[in-house]
């Protein structure tokens, strides 16, 4: 049976996500996922959210896909600890570094590779496999034909089916923090690297801007060029990756509404035990009626915070330290 | 010229611009355009010209190494390992690799190719420069977003050989999807020229290069008056990225570095007024240090403010290069050059 993997940014999160059929939900431990701290958790949250999950038989992974820097791996190990003790059930990561470092102190933990790792060939993921990783998250821009070749190796596949699929390969882009990046550290040392998705999490979507395109520094060719960002909703894809066998289907959505979030998990609770039940005859149609609802209240949300995010970039870095 | 005791080298996409352009400023030429496939005449698929081409180099006296694809999908792999068959065959002097399968490749199926690892690769912690180390990697480009000093102990902790951008404009990502293919009809020109144009996206005062799939800093990286620290450091393999520029970059901007980097290794550095002059004939938005100081990418700090240079007619001073001297080489250092020469 494909899992269910839903985002979980806060407690009322997690018990929307458990009560409207998550099979797994992943949070964040705050400092350390790609997502700005608001939409992260503290360690009490997260012991909290690992009770009500477990309760209910779903399971938890800890988020912690951003790099740090090599002087905060020792007390990620340390953090990882309480991670692990708390009951989580694997973890997300993107650098190999501390896959490896992972693996070497907790070999029984699950380790999935993130979409920050941008997996993109079969030769990744033997590397990725060698290193200690069980699950890979697919790219967003991989076709059906590419992910069935990972049939073939003894993984876990994950598939994002309702996300946002960016301009550039998702972990190799540095424009964010390329205009505006603010470093600051919390009570233990963590720095938090505002402005970059991949080393902080918080990303300020510059690629989204009303770009206008020149010819050296004379020649204006375009305005308003569009730097593709779409939101990513693989619906027609779902019947046939559950024929193909891969292990989860994946939610992105940690920084929606409550509501919303539930409400996408139910959706996608239905979806999959309607075809489960009877592949030959489902039906898509009234799907895509019901998607497009959801669709409407996730894009009002996600153009709002996009707007903010561009003021936010535009702000004076309020402190800087090296 | 002392050509044993640093390395600088850069990226020519394809046999055009490496006959067009004067190698002698360079030690190594990382030959490939690791962007697109549909990059003109790109060395990576015209595997007759990658022949020719490595040869030329050595011909100069530069090393020779394969840049490979920084995104590549299942179905690019079969080109890559036959771009490497005739690299090897060729005894190219390294392979440049930004994807992790690709290093997986090198391992198992070229084990005597050495294998360096660019700045795509995602290496932000010493631990995984060290896992790559161990998959047989003599070399990294850490990824860009690094501080000077998160490098400088990558490079300590692991004893790789560290290479870092000293000039030319910073990769900033990689897309599978050419933006520029949308305007071929407005613009009345077609793929593979629309990516040689010289274009910039511009908001404001923001700005960063196209080169379609491709996307760099508006600003071009300047790291001049900071040779000094560098090298007493212990970095001695500097890039300048000159992936989108013409031979005249190549060429100018080279001379500079290789000018004053052999001042610095004489202790005799003073940052010259005719060394600003060459860099702002080819700078079109502005200077920047990237992330080296530990702040936005597009940020310059130096003796003078210079990002407008380029716009304006704001010229970084010489003061620092006055002031600054060549500290004593540290053993690591010292175990670099051992290796170089």
């Amino acid at each position: 049976m494909v899992e269910l993997l839903v985002p979980a940014g806060n407690i009322q999160m997690v018990q929307a996500a458990v009560e409207n059929g998550a099979n797994s939900l992943y949070v964040g431990p705050r400092g350390w996922s790609r997502r700005r701290d608001a939409y992260e958790m503290s360690d009490e949250a997260l012991r909290e959210s690992v009770r009500i999950a477990h309760a209910r038989g779903v399971k938890v992974r800890a988020a912690v896909n951003t790099h740090p820097t090599s002087s905060e791996l020792a007390p990620l190990l340390r953090q990882m600890e309480v991670w692990v003790g708390d009951g989580i059930d694997g973890v997300i990561l993107s650098d190999v570094g501390v896959m490896a470092a992972v693996h070497q102190a907790f070999p029984a933990l699950s380790i999935h590779a993130s979409i920050g790792a941008n997996i993109l060939n079969d030769e990744d993921i033997l590397f990725y496999r060698e290193i200690g990783v069980s699950q890979v998250v697919a790219d967003t821009k991989l076709s059906l034909k590419e992910l069935r070749s990972r049939r073939e190796i003894e993984v876990g596949v994950e598939v994002l089916i309702h996300a946002n699929k960016c301009y550039t390969y998702l972990g190799k882009c540095w424009m964010s923090p390329y205009h505006r990046l603010e470093r600051g550290h919390d009570e233990t040392g963590k720095d938090f690297f505002k402005g970059s998705p991949n080393r902080g999490g918080l990303d300020y979507r510059v690629c989204l801007e009303a770009w206008s395109l020149w010819r050296g520094n004379q020649d204006r060719w375009a305005d308003r060029v569009s730097l593709k960002n779409d939101a990513f909703f693989l619906l027609d894809d779902i019947p046939p990756l559950i024929d193909m066998g891969v292990h989860t289907l994946k939610m992105q959505g940690r920084e929606y509404a409550v509501d919303l979030v539930g409400r996408m998990v139910k959706f996608y609770r239905d979806l999959i035990d309607a075809y489960t039940a009877d592949p030959r005859g489902f039906d898509l149609d009234p799907w895509k009626t019901r998607l497009a609802q959801i669709q409407a209240q996730r894009d009002l949300e996600r153009a709002k915070g996009t707007l903010d995010l561009f003021n936010e970039a535009r702000q004076p870095v309020r402190t800087c330290c090296t | 010229m002392n050509r044993e005791l640093f390395e600088l080298n850069t990226t020519i996409s394809n046999m055009k611009d490496l006959m067009a352009s004067d190698l002698d400023p360079y030690d190594a030429i990382y030959l490939g355009n690791p962007f697109c496939r549909d990059y003109e005449a790109n060395f990576l698929e015209e595997l007759d010209d990658l022949r020719v081409g490595i040869r030329h180099c050595r011909e100069a006296g530069c090393k020779v190494y394969l840049s490979t694809y920084a995104a590549p999908r299942n179905y690019f792999m079969p080109q890559i390992r036959r771009a490497i068959g005739v690299a090897a065959e060729e005894g190219v002097d390294a392979v440049e690799a930004h994807n992790l399968g690709v290093v997986r490749m090198l391992r198992t199926e070229f084990p005597a190719v050495p294998i360096h690892i660019g700045g795509f690769a995602n290496v932000y912690t010493d631990t995984g420069a060290a896992v790559l180390g161990d998959y047989g990697s003599v070399r990294v480009t850490p990824n860009y977003e690094l501080s000077l000093e998160e490098i400088e102990g990558m490079a300590k902790s692991t004893g790789l050989h560290v290479e870092i951008l000293v000039h030319g404009k910073m990769p900033l990502g990689i897309s599978d999807y050419c933006f520029l293919l949308e305007y071929e009809k407005d613009w009345g020109m077609k793929c593979p020229d629309l990516c040689q144009q010289d274009l910039f996206l511009r908001q404001g005062e923001w700005a960063m290069k196209s080169v379609g799939k491709g996307v760099l800093s508006g600003r071009d990286v300047c790291m001049l008056e900071h040779l000094p620290h560098l090298v007493a450091a212990g970095f001695r393999f500097f890039r300048v990225e000159s992936i989108s520029e013409d031979p005249a970059y190549r060429r100018d901007v080279a001379a500079v570095y290789r000018e004053a980097l052999e001042e610095v290794l004489n202790g005799a550095f003073q940052l010259r007024e005719g060394w600003w002059e060459k860099i702002q004939t080819h700078t079109k938005v502005g200077l920047c240090n990237g992330f080296y100081f530990g702040q936005s990418g597009q940020l310059y700090i130096g003796n003078q403010q210079s990002a407008g240079f380029g716009e304006t007619s704001a010229r970084p001073s010489t003061e620092l290069g006055r002031m600054s001297s060549v500290e004593p080489l540290s053993r690591a250092v010292n175990n670099q050059l051992r290796v170089i020469s």
